[in-house]
């Protein structure tokens, strides 16, 4: 069954089976060649399934882009007592849908990756820490969950290896800055979720003050393959220092928006107009925000010639993030949406540094009295030198998230906002 | 989705998100929902880890139900299980306890605070951290419009203003019937598809003004 907006240029490796309620069962999955990355990865061992991942050259896909296998080898080699891993399913980075469909349809898929992880790290537990509002996601994970470990994949002696690893999906509580790996540990303990000082960092004392790893459904998804098929065989896609497929989440002003899975390094023209059907009639191209609310936002002419890869994005002035493709036609309010983004941050700081806690407010009051027409022009150059001093102060990067559209829409939309402080007028209806 | 005015613009394909419809998409609301792929309750010698998910909050909460007895003890000894230390079952047993209840009240706070041993300060800190507790009890259908930026661009304020309207209630009211409470929502991760909508547990995704009375015409046959 073919997912409703596939498109020829998709390369469909970890969403293959979307959309086919089969995919989501123990047996749909093995008969798609589910499990097989386990028990090669029990075969190889620990160090080469490390090795293999390194060699992919597979990059964190919740935003960072921190290479996979790197990050696993700086945990411990010599065990001393617990190790745990969790899996990232916080996903809320606004124009990010892709965990949530990864956990809905191949729920084995996300525990098959979590199982390699935590056996080449030699972790007992995996935690899954899924969005509190994933409901539905969540009935379906924790179905999955049980039906490893009765068909013995998870739990003690998994498949006979001597090696046991528990899985279990915790539910959040609604607070964006729990996607935050350290607010992510605060939060499974029990605690407010505030992001922590690093040093020390989680692999040296994460969870419960052990050592941990924190990975993206995303990022976990990719490893079966990885470890089934190679990591030379992943390399066959995306660009040297980029490998691999990405799960692209356009949203906005598009004619099909929704996840495509696509090669890195694939243009950013091509996403919006071949793949996604382009704008509506008469409309064309006035911003995009490539990889999330947190990341400066592209001009139209910065998005000719951009290469939908970790680099590609970078040299334009922006970040690729989780891939978070926000299109934007000439329709748009740039203002509005800027202080909508604002709002959000200020709404989802955690409260602990006062430059995020207290800028992202002031920010936000700025910009509804700029867009309500009672704005001046030295309220530019405020918005911008508050951004500046809440960009690299703060414990976490929530704080420069905020100020990062801000700069970025005042540099490259100065027009839009100086028309409603000097006419009143807004640019734009939504 | 604006073309400028108010007026909405509609998505010329449906995706496989339950907006009511599935258009070409061959599957059914189950299907799609996953509810046919449900982990069995404890209860029902059910895995521990699927113990603390679901649902938002049952149909007949009742603020003053026990903490907690029958299926609902052995959830909760169950959850406790799953962590090295009882601080760290505070989050699911609080949702386990919104489960009964509908929100958490102060007084729920202190009980679950002695049922885990903490402090009755460091729960309600805790508590008050996440916006999915309500601190407040709720109407039947707690009614989550997302207006963050994806949805907003395609209309995501008029979606929110149309279940205001046609649910009669000030955003964060109750209607008088008891049946619907409805507040803005940060992005529910589901931006390809605006406007979602989160209604208790379920996801509502390419609702439209238009949409609106249908939907709330089906939440009041539910709940009947």
């Amino acid at each position: 069954m073919a997912y409703p907006y596939t498109h020829e240029k998709e390369v469909r490796l970890l969403s293959r089976g979307w959309g086919d309620p089969a995919t989501r069962t123990l047996a749909g999955w093995q008969a798609m060649g589910g499990y097989e990355g386990l028990r090669a990865a029990l075969e190889l061992g620990r160090e080469k399934v490390i090795d293999e991942v390194k060699a992919s050259g597979l990059r964190g896909r919740g935003g960072a882009g921190f290479p996979t296998g790197v990050k696993w080898s700086f945990m411990p080699k010599e065990k001393k007592g617990v190790h745990y891993l969790c899996c990232n399913a916080d996903e809320s980075e606004p124009g990010t849908f892709k965990d949530r469909e990864l956990l809905r349809w191949t729920p084995h898929q996300v525990i098959e990756g979590c199982l390699i992880a935590a056996y080449a790290m030699q972790a007992e537990h995996a935690y899954i820490y899924c969005r509190g509002e994933f409901f539905e996601a969540n009935q379906v994970i924790a179905r999955a969950v049980e039906e490893a470990y009765e068909a013995g994949l998870a739990g003690e002696n998994i498949l006979g290896s001597g090696v046991s690893i528990d899985v279990t999906v915790h539910q959040g509580a609604g607070a964006y800055i729990c996607g935050e790996e350290t607010a992510l540990m605060n939060s499974l303990e029990g605690r407010r979720g505030l992001p922590r000082v690093k040093p020390p960092f989680p692999a040296a004392a994460g969870l419960f003050r052990r050592p941990t790893t924190i990975n993206n459904v995303e990022t976990l998804c990719a490893v079966p393959h990885i470890v089934k098929n190679g990591g030379a065989w992943y390399r066959q896609w995306g660009s040297e220092k980029s490998p691999g497929t990405k799960i692209f989440c356009v949203s906005g002003h598009v004619v099909r928006p929704g996840n495509y899975e696509l090669p890195l390094g694939f243009p950013l023209e091509s996403l919006i107009h071949d793949v996604c059907g382009g704008f509506r009639e008469g409309r064309r191209l006035k911003a995009v925000i490539p990889g999330g609310s947190s990341v400066p936002i592209l001009s139209a002419a910065e998005c000719v010639d951009c290469a939908l890869d970790y680099e590609g994005v970078v040299e334009k002035g922006s970040m690729l993030g989780c891939a978070s493709v926000i299109v934007m036609d000439d329709s748009t309010n740039i203002v509005k949406q800027v202080r909508r983004m604002v709002d959000f941050y200020a709404h989802e700081s955690c409260g602990q540094c006062t430059p995020c806690r207290e800028g992202t407010t002031w920010l936000s009051r700025i910009l509804v009295r700029i867009e309500s027409g009672r704005g001046t022009e030295e309220d530019l150059q405020t918005l911008l030198d508050l951004g500046r001093q809440m960009t690299g102060t703060t414990i976490c990067v929530l704080s420069d998230s905020a100020a990062a559209p801000v700069a970025s829409s005042i540099e490259k939309f100065r027009d839009d906002y100086l028309a409603l402080i000097r006419r009143g007028e807004a640019v734009g209806a939504n | 989705m604006s073309d400028g005015g108010k007026r909405p613009w509609e998505l010329p394909f449906r995706n496989p998100g339950w907006a009511g419809n599935t258009g070409e998409f061959d599957l059914t609301e189950a299907q799609v929902r996953g509810d046919e792929y449900v982990a069995s309750r404890p209860l029902d010698g059910g895995h521990p880890s699927g113990a603390p998910t679901y649902p938002y909050m049952l149909a007949d909460k009742d603020p003053d139900a026990p903490l907690f007895e029958g299926p609902y003890r052995v959830r909760y000894e169950k959850i406790l299980t799953r962590y090295p230390d009882a601080q760290a079952a505070l989050l699911p047993v609080l949702n386990l306890a919104q489960e009964l209840r509908g929100h958490i009240s102060p007084e729920t706070m202190d009980e679950v605070a002695g049922l885990l041993g903490l402090p009755h300060a460091y729960v309600r800190g805790v508590a008050t951290f996440y916006t999915m507790y309500n601190k407040r009890a709720v109407g039947r259908y707690l009614i989550q419009v997302c207006t963050n930026i994806s949805c907003n661009l395609c209309g995501g304020d008029e979606v929110l203003d149309a279940f205001l309207e046609h649910a009669g209630v000030e955003l964060g009211g109750t209607s008088e019937d008891g049946l619907f409470t409805v507040t803005e929502v940060e992005c529910l991760a589901a931006c390809g598809f605006p406007t979602a909508v989160q209604i208790n547990s379920r996801y509502f995704e390419n609702v439209t003004p238009a949409g609106v009375p249908d939907l709330l015409d089906r939440l009041r046959a539910e709940a009947k």
